[in-house]
């Protein structure tokens, strides 16, 4: 609760103002926020460009934000998600219209960088549910584009992300069962 | 309402989660949100899941990232263009009040001193006037077919002292010109006398200090006669000390 705390006084003071509030938000999320830019776009120079659009954005449209909907991070992740979208979005189209290639053929199996290769608690999931959370949170497809592209239902996609994220946060309380023995041996 | 069911069995809140329901389908999670606490509950969980998978997934932007924010920020912040034309309109205000008051004080102090010369100017003629007025008088007094001047010459109590005498019989005026007999000492004055069948009669004291002194008529006078008597005059003339006489 302490976090949920801080960062309302970030953004009351962000709100009033106070650009430092931004840099404390930057601080604390700018690094999940650019794992998320840099794993959809997959270039180190335009995630970096992207990411500062994406705290300009937070800055200019904080006002909008509503606490009572939902967590900051949350608010935040859509906006990094929409600003890389689009930007690639007018890429591909710029892109098309020199070599005819077809809209929306993005390969999955494409060779990705090291730097976005996922990490933690994910790479314990099953192999479809890891595919299954990496498609919509860090590849940027929505649910309708993302089953297609694993070739199943929309129903049995949606269920795999939904078991993903509940194994997900089994894997965290058994992570936290386990400091907390440690803590406890520790003391 | 959308009910709960539907919300969790569709798979609604891990779309809404990363905001890819239409507006409609928005509107519909978020009332059931606000109305259903375990919905809301868990809600909650799921972000916080998705927050936690965030923070594992985080890869440090280099520093550089977090500078041009920084910078980025101030530029589009600090726009100086308007805060400068609003500057130079408030300086040229400035300067135009400075230099309007500046005018003004000018022009209150020329004011000042045109009023201070105009009473000046105002109390000379206004003297000039008066003076004119008596000099003007004194002039038709003495300057006038019905009246008699004449030259007193000084004796050897005066000697080159002259009085003259200006006598209307019309008007029964006598006006005297005392300037060119000699200074008295100050216990001394000249008086002057008239004579009538032998009888010296007063007609005033003759300072020497005025131009034109007005001194009493006497009728049927036969002669002027001008005395030195003690300061204040006297009721009988002291004959030895008589200046000078004339027969009228």
């Amino acid at each position: 609760m302490k976090k949920r705390f801080d960062d309302n006084e970030a953004i009351t003071r962000l709100i009033s103002g106070d650009n430092n509030a931004l840099f404390q938000l930057y601080d604390k999320y700018s690094g999940a926020l650019y794992g998320v830019i840099l794993r959809i776009c997959r270039d180190q120079t335009k995630a970096e460009d992207l990411l500062q659009e994406t705290f300009i954005k937070i800055w200019r449209s904080i006002d909008s934000y509503d606490a009572s909907k939902g967590r900051f991070y949350t608010w935040a992740y859509r906006i990094a998600r929409n600003t890389t979208l689009n930007s690639m979005r007018s890429k591909e189209k710029l892109i098309q219209t020199d070599d005819f290639r077809v809209y929306d053929s993005k390969e999955v199996n494409e060779e990705a960088p090291d730097y976005t290769e996922l990490k933690g608690s994910i790479k314990t999931l099953e192999p479809h549910h890891q595919e299954a959370i990496t498609l919509v949170y860090y590849r940027g497809y929505t649910h309708k584009q993302a089953h297609k592209v694993m070739g199943v239902p929309l129903g049995t996609f949606k269920s795999y992300v939904r078991q993903a994220l509940k194994q997900l946060r089994e894997t965290y309380t058994k992570k936290l069962v386990y400091i907390w023995i440690f803590l406890e041996l520790m003391a | 309402m959308m009910d709960k069911k539907r919300i969790l069995d569709e798979g609604l809140l891990e779309l809404y989660l990363t905001g890819e329901l239409s507006e409609e389908l928005t509107n519909a999670v978020e009332e059931a949100l606000e109305n259903d606490k375990s919905l809301k509950e868990h809600f909650d969980v799921l972000e916080s899941d998705f927050e936690r998978m965030g923070m594992e997934q985080a890869i440090a932007p280099p520093h550089s990232v977090k500078l041009r924010l920084k910078n980025a920020l101030g530029q589009t912040k600090t726009n100086w263009l308007p805060l400068g034309i609003a500057a130079s309109f408030a300086l040229i205000f400035g300067l135009s009040s400075f230099w309007l008051y500046e005018k003004w004080q000018d022009a209150e102090q020329n004011l000042n001193t045109l009023q201070s010369q105009t009473s000046e100017l105002e109390r000379k003629v206004n003297n000039l006037e008066s003076e004119f007025r008596l000099t003007s008088n004194r002039l038709e007094s003495i300057n006038n077919p019905d009246v008699t001047p004449l030259v007193l010459y000084g004796n050897s109590k005066a000697p080159n002292g002259k009085v003259i005498a200006y006598i209307n019989h019309k008007s029964q005026l006598v006006l005297v010109n005392p300037k060119g007999l000699p200074r008295l000492p100050k216990d001394k004055t000249y008086q002057m006398w008239s004579d009538v069948n032998g009888e010296m009669i007063n007609m005033g004291i003759v300072p020497t200090d005025k131009e034109l002194v007005t001194l009493k008529y006497i009728e049927n006078a036969e002669s002027l006669n001008l005395t030195i008597e003690p300061v204040g005059g006297s009721e009988h003339p002291t004959v030895e000390e008589l200046v000078s006489n004339i027969i009228i």
